[in-house]
């Protein structure tokens, strides 16, 4: 007789050919996930000296007609970090609600007022207004801090004008460098956007992989086929085996074809330590499977388990920072996903690629997700059984 | 010398919630021995059959196979029975021998052995030609006789069929009942349920009549339908087109104490006091242009109801 291992290989196989049975559906598994990571890449590529080229598009409102406010206007269309342009105060109220991301700066009347001003005179003090898009915060501090230079220095000029004389307006500029790098925990490690984006894509579709084997799983149950499954002398934990063994070993083909394209068109690659990603890859992997049997245990119908399992993907994938990097979103937020293993997952696959962190750095992340996948394995066995044991016996 | 005994259930009850779906129900299934379980629905047959196969545990009583105590020894039991449920319990996505091997490793099968099963069982349902097809691009009847070989991959004594007949076509029936003597003239034990006198006429040996999960009658068929039509005569039959009610009134009205007609679906049943008002009541539908595809009384009968003048008259003009 076939030993417990060579039964739960044959149950795995099966699972295998069942997937490769439906070839376009199979292929879809790999190539979905590819083309959302290389938009997403795309889409948030914004290469670092691209970065410090890049010239915010900006209005300018001037209702003054001093003349400190006139060359304050100068200075501001000369700033190489804008793109500045002057206009009317009601073009300027369309444009900023028609086009996002273009603030305007609105030179109030009395602002030629500055021009007296005197340090420690907190009274008086002339208004400059700044229109944004309610979307558009990043805009409104970038508007302000350029604006804030360049008037401060405008008034430096005016202040100091009269025993400078003879100072090139090229002498006012900042007294100090700025001098910006981004940094990694690996000197050697450079970010890639496409980076950011294949970790998480390659998540998320693990957990969606996660989810059609669940899914399958409860078809299969629910056609004659199971009946005969039951009559067989096969014990349900071997048929939780083999079906968790398939759908990780399908996950983990999920994960080497999606970074190696990731390697091949976007140079992915994985900078940090090659052992922690392998170990993360299978701790995501059996994530997946323990997923997946997690969706037959509790998702009752298969329409149900499909509409519950989306939203609780989509959800744990945005909080988890799958699809824009953690940092961007909320404190709370950031918090409340330390609870989730995407969040961690997504933290060691970083470390493990653009960060280019040792094992050190990735074993928390392992153990998490491991924690996560054993808890969700026991979960949904004990639950399986406990249906099995009820259908046996006539409990409804 | 009756064959030994190869399934046996000893006071068997099944509960479904409140509901006692089996009720103390005992029976013995002989080797080269073809049973059916007959009642109507939920009279506890596929409840019955659910049990004898290993799928569902009683509430009381005891399952064996060739004296093998399902409760102790389940993986032996399991060897020993071929169950082929109502639903085709197949992959549709896989090949019939893709399939056949499966289910085959399931029981502990592999190597040369499960190759040559594979292809003798395949021969045995005559699907050798299709052992490379996918089975969702198979016929009902098809799938049907691939269940019936899954069940018998791994060559079990125990036949268990649930309600097999319930998707196939008259001819397909046919050829499965054909398949079915045959396994039971190789020594194998076979008990189907069914919901159909006339299938249980056509290839079984014994009958027992479950009725609210209660063992109601047991015996041959011919005991069995004598007991419901005395010395009546009886004609089965799969209508081409259902007879208009006209006709069925007039047939009534004809035989006011004695012809029953029942239709259910495209079968026909008729059942008269005498093979005279049997051969009658058959020339009437006949001559008015009901047509149909196959028809059969309890062996021997037959010719006594087509010998009726009438009868023969319009069977001759077909």
């Amino acid at each position: 007789m076939t030993s417990r291992l060579g039964l739960i290989l044959t149950l795995a196989q099966k699972d295998w050919r069942l997937f490769w049975a439906d070839r376009r559906a199979a292929l879809l598994c790999f190539v979905v996930p590819i083309v959302l990571a290389s938009a997403f890449g795309l889409i948030f590529n914004q290469p670092t000296q691209a970065l410090t080229e890049t010239r915010l598009p900006i209005l300018i409102v001037v209702e003054d007609d001093g003349p400190f406010t006139a060359k304050v206007v100068t200075d501001l269309l000369a700033s190489p970090r804008l793109e500045a342009r002057v206009v009317s105060a009601a073009e300027a109220a369309t444009l900023v609600v028609e086009q996002p991301g273009q603030p305007a700066i609105v030179l109030t009347r009395g602002f030629e007022r500055l021009k007296q001003w005197q340090p420690g005179n907190t009274n008086d003090r002339p208004e400059l207004r700044i229109l944004h898009h309610p979307a558009g915060m990043a805009d409104r501090q970038w508007a302000e801090g350029v604006a804030t230079e360049v008037i401060m220095q405008r008034l430096a000029r005016e202040k100091f004008g009269g025993f400078s004389a003879g100072v090139p307006d090229s002498a006012f500029t900042t007294p100090m460098q700025v001098h910006a790098t981004a940094i990694t925990g690996n000197s050697d490690a450079q970010f890639n956007s496409y980076s950011h984006s294949f970790c998480g894509m390659t998540l998320q579709y693990l957990l969606f992989w996660g989810m059609e084997s669940g899914l399958l799983f409860l078809r299969e149950r629910q056609r004659g086929v199971w009946g005969r499954m039951r009559a067989a002398p096969v014990s349900l934990g071997s048929v939780l085996a083999g079906k968790a063994i398939a759908t990780a070993a399908i996950a983990m083909l999920q994960v080497l074809v999606t970074f190696g394209f990731g390697y091949l068109v976007f140079g992915v690659t994985v900078s940090g330590s090659l052992l922690g990603f392998v170990l993360l890859a299978l701790a995501a992997c059996g994530l997946a499977a323990a997923t997946g049997l997690l969706v037959a245990a509790i998702g009752g119908t298969e329409a149900r388990a499909r509409s519950v399992s989306i939203l609780v993907i989509l959800g744990v994938s945005m909080i988890g920072g799958l699809w824009v990097p953690a940092f961007m979103l909320p404190q709370w937020v950031r918090e409340l996903a330390l609870s989730l293993p995407t969040t961690w997952a997504m933290r060691g696959l970083s470390a493990a690629t653009w960060e280019g962190l040792g094992l050190r750095a990735i074993l928390p992340s392992v153990a998490v997700v491991t924690a996560f996948a054993a808890v969700f394995l026991v979960l949904a066995t004990l639950r399986l059984k406990r249906a099995e044991y009820r259908i046996r016996r006539g409990i409804v | 010398m009756p064959l030994p005994v190869a399934l046996s259930l000893v006071g068997v009850c099944v509960r479904y919630g409140n509901r006692l779906a089996v009720d103390g129900v005992s029976l013995d299934v002989r080797r080269g021995e073809i049973v059916g379980l007959m009642g109507p629905n939920g009279s506890g047959k596929s409840t019955t059959l659910a049990v004898a196969a290993g799928v569902l545990d009683p509430l009381a009583g005891t399952v064996a196979v060739e004296a093998i105590d399902r409760s102790r020894n389940p993986a032996e039991f399991a060897m020993r029975v071929g169950f082929v449920p109502q639903e085709c319990g197949l992959y549709d996505e896989l090949t019939a021998a893709e399939n056949l091997l499966f289910f085959g490793q399931l029981y502990g099968l592999g190597g040369t052995d499960l190759r040559r099963r594979v292809a003798r069982v395949l021969a045995r349902v005559s699907l050798t030609d299709r052992a490379t097809h996918c089975v969702s691009t198979f016929s009902g009847g098809m799938k049907q006789r691939l269940n019936l070989a899954i069940a018998l991959i791994h060559d079990p004594p125990v036949l268990l069929l649930d309600e097999p007949t319930a998707a196939l076509d008259p001819a397909s029936r046919d050829s499965l009942f054909t398949d079915l003597t045959h396994l039971r003239d190789d020594g194998h034990a076979v008990l189907l349920s069914t919901h159909h006198l006339e299938e249980a006429e056509l290839g079984c040996d014994r009958v027992i009549v479950l009725e609210a999960g209660k063992l109601v009658a047991s015996g041959t068929p011919g005991e069995l339908l004598q007991s419901r039509v005395g010395t009546g005569a009886v004609l089965y039959g799969h209508l081409r087109s259902r007879p208009p009610k006209y006709l069925l009134r007039a047939i009534r009205s004809r035989f006011p104490d004695g012809v029953s007609i029942e239709i259910t679906g495209r079968r026909l049943r008729l059942i008269a006091p005498d093979h005279v008002a049997l051969g009658t009541a058959l020339a009437m539908l006949l001559t008015d242009g009901v047509e149909l595809d196959t028809y059969r009384t309890p062996a021997g009968t037959l010719e006594r109801v087509l010998s009726h003048p009438v009868c023969a008259t319009a069977m001759g003009s077909e």
